[in-house]
Parts: structure tokens; C-alpha cells; sequence
């Protein structure tokens, strides 16, 4: 445990000493000019489109699982597959995507491939936290509104999701968390090393962050300093989604009174 | 004074899996009156109160045979809305659960799901209820804020408020005091004999004192069957079956 | 199938018809299982040419060479149980004394923070541990050791075991800390210390969660890609020790995917590759699930 503790901090000195040399301007500038605009916004459009699709699947999915599927064996099934979807190494899903996205649907290296692999591994980030959160909701409520004469889908939507909105949220910042810096599920269906300018349509293929850090370490044999800048900012994002889903979940716990 | 009869059931059977929890009960309850259900736990009580809403429904491992007719309509009939049912036969839980929202939105709910009003006749409707559950004093200087801010006899309130809002005929309440403190108890009480004048209210209970304190038809069910029904005064003070005898005098429960 | 499975099947499926919301959100829920499914065939699809040409051959071949059109993964195979095994070598007892420690010994206040400290781990990105490994590791081990790189195979296992840690100590963790209280109870009102405790009760009663984590720790490292590639060198060979550079199968697949011609052989070897490593996940993770049932059941 000590020599955990002791490396970790060595690993950290010797990050903080290659951030004297950040230029903050690069931000903002374009990779043509050697800035990082583009990448930026590259991984941003890339996490912001998987979410949008995999958010309301896995809540939906997460609903099904625990308010209406019967205890069978379809719903094993599901619930296996769900386990094993996670555990999926990315490049397979990276290879998948290609396979199914870019090539037999036609989409080639574009946003929208990403879009939909990226999906494929939040997905399950979602469900498996949404179930958790809709669990915990006291069952008082649905009751509730089922005895005011609310439908089933209706009880659930007024009462038990609203109250496990936080938590779903949670889960999907989390996903996003997950995303934001993968690299072996785009570096076939969505990204390439140099872009003009940012996609203009989702059918365009896009820059990210962790794929140039990649491609330039090992296809041309760059040496990470090359690259700290852009690790900086990508462990900036990942950390700040990161922490963002920690203190969401702290505060929402601490403002649901019905968790005795 | 004689008064129809509200409810009308007929050769009602229940079962939980293998369990037959309701054995061929008839019952009739009057309209404009309060009719309590007592016995001792786990007799089918709530069971039976919950067949009346088709609350039964919910839960996969009942079935149920007979004919429940509120208001001449045979609720087990197919083509019942039960929906609507819900909102004609209205229910008061044994531990109050108001809905994670305000104080207002708790009453507005049911009007609003079932489209019944909108802007200022829906807070009109929420003042009435509000009034009628006794509530409205004490709350109605802020509706916004959390339902769950209120003390627990205050939230029975409240829920009862909200059965209140969607105008059922019918009022079913299920201990509605058993997890309430005896000063929220009495108010409560007092509320039930109240609404009796335009409601229709059954309420289930296994105290014995509060089933002849408040209400004016007594049923005792033992075991899933009647064993005695009639005017509550007459149960108490003259009970004719033994087992009503044994129960009243404390012998068992 | 039985009459009274399809009975039951058949009016599961009516059930959903007559309910518009239900047959969506059952819809979502399948999901999972229509991708896993999808994933299987189109991979299985791609690779089955290379499987004709090579059988077995294609995992137990000596050599890869593309001018002359062989594809044996053999070296790849190695490389990938070299790093897997040296991850797990230290991860392991790491990990599973980590999590014992977090749900068992420290107070109760450092439990969440500790807890939240481990997820942040668990979110970094691999191409990030892969940059630190590059930065810190590589040179480290390069000048302790006096080799020619520091890319080799023993960088990719500590790497490597850094990255499946957290993914013990937090399925482990939570088996352990769902011990019921009054079975820790019995042993402590005996007269047991808290390790005698633990050693005693808690983890009989936590022996297949604890199984289990590592099958799916396993799973993570045999499957990690992209830091791996960056730190073991890329030389695919069966290598003689751990200083040597080494290629791991998933590594393989990112650095060669991009020049091999769509529809070719290679490009086919690639996707069999490819499906092999699928079929070894889902074996694993399905067995950890089976573990952790059977465990439950006692």
C-alpha cells in the first residue's frame, strides 16, 4: 500500500513538472496551426452523440428490467448479455462498428459511426445504473398514483422516474466519463489525424483527443512529450466528468428524504 | 333511516397463489356512511378492501372470482375502465405516501392525469380538498414547499386530500392511522365522520375501539369470511356469534 | 420446445402487443442482447474466410507473415497470456487485500472517499495510462534494468495491473461488504479478533465474489488494447522473459486493422483474431456470473 502511494506521487511530480509548458491559447486554436481546437471539439461532439442516443435506450431498458419484466429466463438472458456487453473488449466493438457502421450501413470514418459504437459502450454504464437508481425509489409513490387511477407506464413516469432522475443522470455522466477518452472503439469509425476545420455533418469524419495521442505515439513513433499537452487536457475532461457524477451522487443522496 | 346500498358484492373469492386469503364473501355497504372491516391481522382485510379498487390487480400472484358492483357496475366486468375506477373508488394507505413533490402538485396530481382541470379552476379544486381534509389552515401559505416537510399526521391528511381531489364517490381507507400518533389519530377520526356525509367511505382497521368510535356498519372478518355484520352499536353491545364475542372482549387478536 | 413453453412464450408476446409502452420499453431492453448477437455473426462473418484457410492455425500458427500469406497467431496467443498473467500476478493480491481493507478495516468516513478515489481510477482512459506508462514507466524500467527500450513485456504487466485493480477491489468490495453483519457478529461475540474475523468468516462467505472479480479482471486485461500497445514494444514473437517487447492479440488487431486491405486474407485473420478474443470474453464473463450465482446459493 505504501509503495502504491509513494509511486503514485513520483508519477505525479513528474506531471506537473511538463505542465509549465502549457499554452492555454492552443485551445482555441486549430490543429492546422498546430493548436487543438478541432480535437477538442472532436471528442465533445463524439461523447455528446453517444449519450444522446444511449441516454433514453438504457433508461428505457433499466425501466423494463425493473418495474415490468417478469422474473423468466428472457429476463436472465438480458440481464447476462448485459454483463457480457460490458465487459466486450473496445477494440471489438471498435472492429463491430467498423464492420456493421462504416462499412454495411454505409457511413464510413464519419461522427455518426462513432456515434453509434461509442453508444454500444455506454449503453450498459446507463442500464446498469439507472436499475440502481429506479431500485431505490420507495414503491409508496407508484402505489400512489396506480390509486389515483394513474396508468401503469404513467404511475412509473410521474413519480418513480422523476425521483430517480438524479441518479440516471449519474449513470450517464459516468458513461460519458467512460467515452470521452476511448480510442480503440473510433480509430476505425470515426476519427482521422487531420481534419479541415470541424465536421459540418455527421456523415464527416472528426478529430479527437485520444486518437491523436495514439496515432502519434504509435504510428510515428512520437514520444509522449509531444503529446502532454493534449493528455492534459483529456485527463482534465475525464476527471471533471468524473468528479462532477461523484458530487451529483453525495448531493442528491443527501437531498431525497425518503432514504431513511 | 335507511340508505342504498353503495357496494354489492357478491360470492367474492381471492387467492394469493395457493393461498385462499377470501372465502365466498356477500357483503352490501350503504352509501353515505362508514362502514369499518375488522379482525385480526392477517384475516384478508386489506385484501379484500384492495379488491374494491381492483388494487389486486397489481400484484401477479392473485386471482379473483365474483362480482364487486359499485353504483350498480360490476367492476370485474371486462370491459372496466379501471382507470376511471380508481378514480371513482379512492384510496388512503396504511402509512401516509405522499409523492415526492410540493404540497399543491400532491393534489393536483390525479386532476391532472386524468385531465380534469387546468390553471385557476385546477387551484380551486386543490383549495376544496385541501378544505375538506381539514388541511388548508395550516398549509395553505405554502403549498410549494415539500410534501414531505409535513408531520406524519399532516401528510395522511394530505394523501386523503388527494383521493379527495378527483371526486370519487367512494373513499377506501386502509388503517389509515395505524403509523400516526393518537392526537393525528383523533383528528383524523373526526375528519372520517365528516366525510361520511358525502362520501362512501370503508376503512379497514384492527383496533376495535376506532372501528366503533367512528364508524356506522361494522363487519368483522375472520379468517376470509364474515362471521358478523350489522349496525356497529348492535356488534359491540350485543354481539351474536361466539367468535365476535371472543374478539370484542380481547380473547384473541 | 416444450407446449407449454411456447404457451407461455406465445402469450408473453401477446401481452406486449396490447401494450404499445411495454413492447418499447422491452425493445430497449433487448437491445443488449440483439448487439451482442449482431456482434458475434458480423465479426464471426469477416473472419470465417481465414478460419477456412487456417483452421486452428490461425491461433497456434508459429508465424504471421503477410508477403508470404501465413497468419499464425501463436506469438500473439503468448504475448497475451505473458502480460495477463504478470497483471494479474500483482493485482491480485492487491487487489483483493484492498478491497478486504476498504470494506472491512477502515472507518467508516474514509469508506466513500476511498471508494470514489478507486472509481476516478477506473475512469481514466487507457490511451492516458498508456502516456503515463511511456512518461514514468518506460524509462524506469529502462535504466533499472539496463535494456536496450523499456517497452517490454514486463512495463505492459505493471501497467496493466495498475488498470485491472480497480476493477477487483470494487466487485470484490462489494461482495465483502454484503456479508451479513450477524455472522461477523457470531465469530466476535466468540472472542475473535476483527482478522480472525475476516479470515474466519468473511472471506469463506466471499470466496466466489472474490472468484468472480478476478475472472472479470481477467477479462479486462486479456481485452486491453490501446495502453498495452503503447508500452510492450510491438515485436511479435515468443518471447524468452519479461524484459523482451512482446504483441498482445487486441494490440495486434489496433496497429494492423488500419493497412490491411478490406476483404483480404489478412484483413480476414484480423477479424478471426478478432472473434477468438470475443469468444474468450464471453466465456469469462459468463462464468464469473456463474460463479457468483453459485455462491450466492450457499
Amino acid at each position: 500500500m505504501v509503495i502504491c502511494i509513494l509511486a503514485f506521487l513520483w508519477i505525479i511530480t513528474t506531471i506537473l513538472t511538463g505542465i509549465g509548458t502549457f499554452n492555454a491559447e492552443l485551445l482555441t486554436t486549430s490543429a492546422l496551426q498546430g493548436g487543438y481546437f478541432e480535437m477538442i471539439v472532436g471528442t465533445i461532439y463524439l461523447f455528446l452523440g453517444a449519450a444522446a442516443i444511449a441516454g433514453p435506450i438504457g433508461v428505457f431498458a433499466a425501466i423494463y428490467l425493473v418495474e415490468y419484466a417478469p422474473s423468466g429466463k428472457i429476463t436472465r438472458i438480458i440481464d447476462q448479455a448485459i454483463n457480457n456487453l460490458a465487459g466486450v473488449p473496445s477494440i471489438i466493438i471498435g472492429l463491430f462498428g467498423y464492420t456493421l457502421f462504416s462499412r454495411q450501413l454505409g457511413f464510413d470514418i464519419s461522427l455518426l459511426s462513432g456515434w453509434l459504437t461509442l453508444s454500444i459502450m455506454i449503453l450498459p454504464i446507463v442500464i446498469r445504473g439507472s436499475e440502481e437508481a429506479i431500485r431505490i425509489v420507495p414503491k409508496a409513490f407508484k402505489e400512489a398514483a396506480l390509486g389515483l387511477g394513474a396508468t401503469k407506464w404513467k404511475a412509473i413516469s410521474l413519480t418513480t422516474l422523476i425521483a430517480a432522475a438524479p441518479g440516471i443522470v449519474t449513470s450517464v455522466i459516468l458513461g460519458i466519463a467512460r467515452v470521452a477518452g476511448e480510442t480503440a472503439a473510433i480509430l476505425f469509425t470515426s476519427s482521422v489525424i487531420m481534419t479541415r476545420g470541424t465536421p459540418s455533418s455527421p456523415l464527416e469524419p472528426v478529430m479527437a483527443l485520444s486518437f491523436n495521442m495514439y496515432v502519434k505515439i504509435v504510428a510515428r513513433g512520437e514520444g509522449p512529450e509531444s503529446v502532454f499537452d493534449i493528455a492534459l487536457i483529456l485527463f482534465l475532461i475525464v476527471v471533471t466528468f468524473s468528479l462532477v457524477a461523484i458530487i451529483l451522487r453525495i448531493y442528491y443522496r443527501r437531498k431525497q428524504p425518503w432514504l431513511s | 333511516m335507511t340508505y342504498a346500498d353503495k357496494i354489492d358484492i357478491r360470492k367474492l373469492n381471492i387467492w394469493f397463489g395457493e393461498k385462499h386469503v377470501i372465502r365466498g364473501v356477500d357483503l352490501k355497504i350503504k352509501a353515505n356512511a362508514v362502514t369499518a372491516i375488522m379482525g385480526p391481522s392477517g384475516c384478508g382485510k386489506s385484501t379484500m378492501l384492495r379488491a374494491f379498487n381492483r388494487m389486486n390487480d397489481v400484484i401477479k400472484s392473485c386471482k379473483t372470482t365474483g362480482d364487486v358492483f359499485i353504483g350498480g357496475k360490476n367492476v370485474y366486468q371486462k370491459n372496466t375502465n379501471v382507470y376511471d375506477l380508481r378514480r371513482q373508488v379512492g384510496m388512503v394507505f396504511q402509512k401516509p405516501n405522499p409523492l415526492p413533490k410540493s404540497i399543491y402538485e400532491n393534489v393536483a396530481f390525479g386532476p391532472k392525469i386524468h385531465k380534469m382541470a387546468k390553471g385557476k379552476s385546477l387551484d380551486a379544486i386543490v383549495e376544496k380538498s385541501l378544505r375538506s381534509a381539514a388541511l388548508w389552515e395550516e398549509v395553505h401559505d405554502r403549498l410549494n414547499d415539500s410534501a414531505f416537510d409535513l408531520s406524519g399526521g399532516q401528510q395522511q391528511r394530505l394523501c386523503i386530500a388527494r383521493a379527495l381531489a378527483v371526486n370519487p364517490e367512494v373513499i377506501l381507507m386502509d388503517e389509515p392511522c395505524s403509523a400516526l400518533d393518537p392526537a393525528a389519530t383523533a383528528k383524523i377520526e373526526q375528519l372520517i365522520r365528516i366525510l361520511s356525509s358525502d362520501y362512501t367511505v370503508v376503512i379497514v382497521t384492527h383496533n376495535m375501539q376506532q372501528a366503533s368510535r367512528v364508524s356506522d356498519y361494522t363487519v368483522f372478518l375472520y379468517l376470509g369470511k364474515i362471521i358478523e355484520r350489522g349496525e356497529t352499536k348492535g356488534i359491540f353491545e350485543n354481539p351474536q356469534h361466539e367468535l365476535t364475542e371472543e374478539y370484542i372482549t380481547g380473547q384473541f387478536g | 420446445m416444450s407446449n407449454k413453453k411456447l404457451i407461455q412464450l406465445s402469450s408473453f408476446f401477446l401481452k406486449l402487443k396490447s401494450q404499445p409502452m411495454t413492447a418499447v420499453l422491452f425493445l430497449c431492453a433487448s437491445f443488449s442482447i440483439i448487439i451482442l448477437f449482431l456482434m458475434l455473426f458480423f465479426v464471426a462473418q469477416e473472419g470465417a474466410y481465414a478460419f477456412t484457410q487456417f483452421g486452428s492455425d490461425l491461433l497456434f500458427g508459429m508465424r504471421w507473415d503477410l508477403e508470404s500469406n501465413i497468419f499464425g497467431g501463436l506469438p500473439l496467443l503468448f504475448g497475451s497470456l505473458m502480460v495477463t498473467f504478470g497483471a494479474l500476478i500483482i493485482a491480485i493480491p492487491i487487489g483483493v487485500s484492498t478491497s478486504i481493507f476498504v470494506s472491512e478495516v477502515l472507518p467508516f468516513y474514509l469508506r466513500d472517499p476511498i471508494k470514489s478515489i478507486i472509481e476516478l481510477l477506473a475512469s481514466i482512459p487507457s490511451v492516458l495510462y498508456g502516456f503515463i506508462g511511456l512518461l514514468v514507466v518506460v524509462p524506469f524500467i529502462q535504466d533499472v534494468f539496463g535494456l536496450p527500450s523499456g517497452q517490454t513485456a514486463l512495463t505492459a504487466s505493471a501497467i496493466l495491473s495498475i488498470m485491472t485493480i480497480p476493477t477487483i477491489v470494487s466487485v470484490s468490495g462489494e461482495i465483502i461488504s454484503a456479508v451479513p453483519k450477524n455472522y461477523k457478529e457470531a465469530a466476535l461475540g466468540l472472542g475473535a479478533t476483527k482478522w480472525e474475523t475476516i479470515k474466519s468468516v468473511v472471506l469463506p462467505i466471499s470466496k466466489s465474489g472474490i472468484l468472480a472479480s478476478i475472472m472479470l479482471g481477467f477479462g479486462r486485461a486479456v481485452g486491453e488494447t490501446i495502453a498495452v500497445s503503447m508500452v510492450s514494444g510491438n515485436q511479435a514473437h515468443i518471447a524468452s522473459s519479461y524484459f523482451e517487447a512482446i504483441y498482445t492479440i487486441p494490440s495486434f488487431i489496433a496497429t494492423h486493422m488500419g493497412e490491411a486491405a478490406v476483404g483480404s486474407t489478412e484483413y480476414s485473420a484480423l477479424f478471426g483474431l478478432g472473434l477468438i478474443l470475443l469468444i474468450i470474453t464471453f466465456i469469462v464473463n459468463t462464468l464469473a456470473d456463474v460463479v457468483v450465482k453459485r455462491g450466492v446459493h450457499q
